[in-house]
């Protein structure tokens, strides 16, 4: 679906957990992130990353940047407390607490919890393969494939009765495209 | 009913843990760890982690960013 339309830059800085960058990978599909103009990846996801999937950061059609995070404000260690988070996702919430970014792609739950409760808004994986389509990154039928191929292809653990309402889902709102 | 697990427990967390129920913050070893898991399940819910697909799903359909 490429056309000649422009394609822009979002000129948003965006924080990334390790899970998106990982999955994404896995379908070969990190590029959907490639309208935003940072994501800025903290030290402890980074490592993560690269422990589990290095060839993630080495993508060149998205931009990617390794950032030290400052040490935890006592609101994020009490949250990290409360809602059982890794260093990741720690660190991950500090950073959009100290740079003042207000998205976080993560695929963890206690994360994206801990994320609306400090109003910072956060999107998965799903969410940014969905949204490749209203950014005219992919077609609707290149994205309902890799929603089908999450189970085979990725580390993404989904319910499979709610990935296929997923699909159901897209299928009907995209239905006059496929 | 209660069931009984046999864990290997990092010595850091458990020297931690110890320290807490030294100081009196805890009555024993097991109500932290029942503290943890409820706090961990409680967090890690099936219809939170659905919530928050539906929501990101909508989002990715008709989001304005």
């Amino acid at each position: 679906m490429n056309g000649d339309y422009m394609e822009t830059i979002e000129p948003t800085l965006i924080v990334a957990d390790a899970g998106p960058l990982i999955h994404l990978d896995e379908l070969s599909a990190l590029d959907v992130l490639r309208d935003y103009s940072g994501i800025a990846v903290p030290d402890a996801v980074w490592m993560e990353v690269l422990h589990h999937r290095p060839q993630a950061l080495e993508q060149t059609n998205v931009r990617l940047f390794r950032q030290t995070t400052p040490p935890s404000s006592a609101q994020i260690k009490a949250i990290t407390s409360l809602y059982t988070l890794h260093h990741g996702e720690r660190e991950a919430l500090s950073l959009c607490l100290s740079h003042s970014i207000n998205t976080l792609i993560t695929d963890d739950t206690a994360a994206r919890l801990a994320a609306k409760t400090l109003n910072i808004k956060a999107h998965g994986t799903l969410g940014l393969l969905i949204r490749a389509v209203r950014k005219n990154f992919r077609t609707p039928s290149e994205v309902l494939s890799l929603l089908s191929a999450i189970p085979q292809m990725t580390t993404l653990h989904i319910r499979p009765s709610l990935l296929k309402d997923v699909i159901e889902k897209c299928r009907i709102e995209w239905k006059d495209n496929l | 009913m209660n069931n009984t697990v046999k864990a290997e427990i990092p010595y850091q967390l458990w020297q931690q843990a110890q320290t807490l129920v030294e100081q009196g913050w805890a009555r024993n070893l097991q109500e932290i760890i029942n503290e943890a898991l409820h706090r961990y399940l409680e967090s890690h819910q099936d219809i939170l982690t659905e919530s928050f697909i539906q929501d990101d799903v909508e989002w990715g359909l008709h989001g304005d960013d």
